[in-house]
């Protein structure tokens, strides 16, 4: 007689459907406002995006003219507006044949790592391994304003006024910076975040978050421990905005979870993560903040490097790794081929907390 | 008294009391004080700097990009000064010195495992004769022997410990081993304390060959050697302890070459190369970058690239590129595909090795990889081929010389390779 198997946690997010196939590894994913479409940025320099209306999802035609990898997303309106590794800042029109509205071929001198929007009708912002942070008319791609550190500027996110971004380097420091005048007007300090190992500088603020409200600040990496193979535990901190004090944190159980790799804030009053990984491993969480622990970790596919939160928030889309990624020498595919790794991306229900 | 033929691990440690002791070796001193003859030897001297970067660089962020491609990485690809050759902008200062530089990108090696791996490449990969061949550094010390430095002829820059290691020698025997300065640094208590007068050291040292007599009498006859090669090496380094005072150079050489470990030991290197060593050898560690390894990537390569352009250029500015033979490499390359925890695993299947110096033709690339850099194109290189690339740009036949073990000759090289034409001038 077969075990009668359990029935579903209503609490516990469930998988909708199959994997999406993206075919290649993705950076970012991330839903359009009105949560009819997902788009993926991809390591071969394109924009996939799937319609959500139908039945199962739809694959739409894909966006081109990236180089390198397809860094960052972010959706206003129609617009969506798009980095890449090799410096480049796109603005395209999803409901367009011709997507594109705008580009900058040099937004930043090499790697632009994440593209950041203001509130509604204000500027984007976008940060680089060149060390500055550059606000954008999102218009035109005009530069309103830019502002150098000189330290790889991993994560940008917008104060909930607009009138300040906040930018996250590869040290652990977060500094704000006033839009208007360019001036630094505070650090938060996370420097766990970062570690020298012999010469390899390692970990750094890899993602900001604003919490709804705008009253917490959310500043992640992970506590790295070694260099090269980078076992690293999952940290995540909790900042008040307006003191700028610490007001709780998040680790992961140990250094084989990687490094938080993308959060959302859900308006339920949690933040939704995924975590790197060592291969095979990687998750993705959600946690509530001021609590010790995660109130789900989970995910069937492992190494997981973004999670998008459907704008309803009754949905997240997790982007994740193929098993078996890793391995010296010519490991070879099924077809005797030496093949990619692709991120499946896995759509979930959220439930009710 | 019975012979005791074995050593301990403490008796190969480079203590003072090891080091203070002969001050035989200073062949050639003398000479050296003509002017004219000390530039004339200076002229001859054939020298190797092999620079090691332990765990194994990425040839795809480095010597070999494949920009847009399905494995090549968020990189920009950028020009070099020698016209159609690309390299990594992680590389900027070595693109402008490419002139200078040939970069082998169809090394295809045997083993993916550290291991076996290191040790593998450095001694060549010989055919099996049931010895342990020598690593390349005291293979040079034994060919090209030490040279008129009055130094040792085989120098290992390194992190951490260092130490008299002689298990590079392989059949050669201790005395070809490596003098390690860990961290850069003179053995410990090299220096004669303040509180110790010459006269009184010397009474002391009086006292230790006294009792070497008694400590030669229960060793091997090699290992009583490399006993008194590493007394030999701690008089030489003495005499030169200058060198090893970094802070006394200008200021825009310790920036040029970095502060951190690499950069510094690599200034000592130029320093050691000066004073005319041999063979030094650089090690870097922590270059195995299985996870977040384009993060890693942007930290370590560029403290890769200053200092060894710096040193190409000084060498340069120098005249010494005529005899200097410069090597980068490592133990393999790191895999085209990308695993989830965003590195690159082990790859000996089709890498890069850069060189440049004596004997070596100036701004070129031999060998190519597929577009997507699985697999190389055509002719692929493997270690042997590259020992015998090196050999004859010191002016070696590796078909006509040969190492004695003991009666037994054996090749300096892999008899089945052959070197790689291209590169040689």
């Amino acid at each position: 007689m077969q075990p009668k198997k359990a029935p579903a946690d209503p609490n516990m997010p469930k998988e909708l459907g199959k994997p999406l196939a993206p075919g290649t590894q993705v950076t970012r994913v991330r839903f359009s406002p009105d949560g009819k479409m997902l788009a993926a940025a991809c390591f071969d320099g394109k924009i996939r995006r799937w319609d959500l209306n139908a039945k199962d999802p739809t694959e739409l035609p894909l966006i081109a003219g990236h180089n390198g990898w397809v860094t960052g997303l972010a959706f206003a309106g129609n617009a969506l507006f798009s980095t890449d590794s090799w410096g480049r800042l796109t603005a395209s029109d999803i409901t367009a044949k011709e997507p594109k509205l705008w580009t900058l071929e040099a937004a930043h001198d090499g790697w632009a790592r994440t593209v950041a929007l203001a509130p509604v009708d204000s500027p984007i912002a976008t940060c680089g391994k060149d060390g500055f942070v550059r606000i954008w008319d999102r218009a035109n791609g005009k530069k309103i304003n830019e502002f150098e550190t000189k330290t790889d500027i991993l994560s940008v996110c917008f104060k909930a006024d607009g009138k300040s971004v906040f930018a996250g380097d590869l040290f652990g420091i977060v500094r704000e910076f006033e839009v208007a005048s360019g001036k630094v007007t505070r650090t938060l300090e996370a420097k766990e975040l970062h570690r020298l190992e012999r010469i390899q500088d390692v970990g750094g603020v890899k993602n900001l978050l604003l919490a709804g409200d705008g009253k917490t600040l959310f500043v992640a990496g992970a506590e790295p421990k070694t260099g090269g193979f980078v076992q690293c535990t999952p940290l995540l901190f909790a900042f008040d905005v307006a003191s700028g004090k610490r007001l709780s944190q998040y680790k992961g159980a140990n250094d084989t979870e990687g490094y938080v790799t993308d959060m959302v804030w859900h308006k339920d009053g949690f933040v939704a993560f995924t975590t790197s990984g060592q291969p095979g491993q990687g998750k993705f969480h959600f946690w509530k903040p001021g609590a010790a622990t995660t109130f789900f970790s989970g995910g069937k596919l492992p190494n997981c490097h973004s999670v998008a939160l459907s704008p309803d928030g009754t949905m997240i889309a997790v982007s994740a790794t193929n098993a078996n990624s890793s391995g010296n020498g010519r490991v070879k595919g099924a077809g005797g081929d030496y093949p990619e790794n692709t991120s499946p991306i896995q759509l979930w229900t959220v439930p009710k907390v | 008294m019975p012979r005791n033929p074995l050593c301990t691990p403490t008796d190969h440690r480079v203590t003072r009391r090891r080091f203070l002791g002969s001050a035989a070796g200073a062949v050639g001193l003398s000479a050296l004080a003509n002017p004219l003859v000390a530039e004339e030897l200076k002229k001859q001297r054939r020298q190797v700097l092999f620079v090691w970067l332990d765990g194994g660089m990425s040839q795809l962020e480095s010597w070999d990009p494949k920009p847009n491609s399905p494995f090549g990485g968020p990189f920009r690809p950028i020009q070099t000064t020698v016209p159609g050759i690309q390299i990594s902008e992680l590389f900027p200062q070595c693109a402008k010195l490419m002139k200078h530089l040939a970069i082998v990108r169809s090394v295809s090696t045997q083993d993916n495992s550290h291991s076996a791996g290191v040790d593998r490449i450095q001694r060549g990969d010989p055919k099996n004769r049931g010895v342990t061949y020598p690593f390349l550094g005291s293979a040079v010390a034994k060919l090209v022997g030490p040279g008129d430095s009055g130094l040792p002829p085989y120098i290992w820059v390194k992190p951490m410990s260092g130490g008299f290691i002689y298990k590079d020698a392989g059949f050669l025997g201790p005395k070809y081993g490596a003098l390690a300065l860990g961290d850069g640094k003179p053995p410990e208590n090299l220096l004669r304390p303040n509180a110790l007068t010459a006269e009184e050291d010397d009474e002391r040292n009086d006292l230790r060959k006294l009792l070497d007599k008694n400590y030669a009498a229960q060793r091997r006859t090699e290992l009583t050697e490399a006993n008194s090669h590493a007394y030999e090496m701690a008089a030489q380094l003495q005499k030169k302890i200058e060198l090893f005072d970094l802070s006394k150079l200008p200021q825009k050489d310790q920036d040029r070459y970095g502060t951190h470990d690499l950069g510094r030991h690599m200034l000592l290197a130029r320093r050691l190369l000066e004073a005319g060593v041999t063979f030094v050898k650089v090690t870097s560690y922590g270059w195995d970058t299985h996870g977040d390894h384009f993060n890693g990537a942007a930290s370590l390569h560029p403290k890769f690239d200053r200092p060894f352009a710096a040193m190409i250029e000084d060498l340069a500015d120098r005249g010494m590129l005529d005899n200097v033979l410069v090597i980068a490499c490592a133990e393999f390359g790191r895999t085209p595909r990308i695993n989830g925890h965003i590195g690159r695993d082990h790859w000996p299947e089709a890498w890069s090795v850069a060189m440049a110096g004596r004997g070596i033709k100036k701004g070129v690339v031999a060998g190519k990889t597929n577009d997507k850099g699985t697999d190389v194109a055509n002719d692929p290189v493997d270690i042997g081929g590259l020992f015998h690339t090196w050999f004859r740009a010191l002016g070696i036949d590796p078909t006509d010389v040969q190492y004695g073990n003991a009666g037994q000759p054996l090749p300096i090289a892999h008899e089945e390779m052959k070197a790689v034409k291209e590169v040689l001038a």
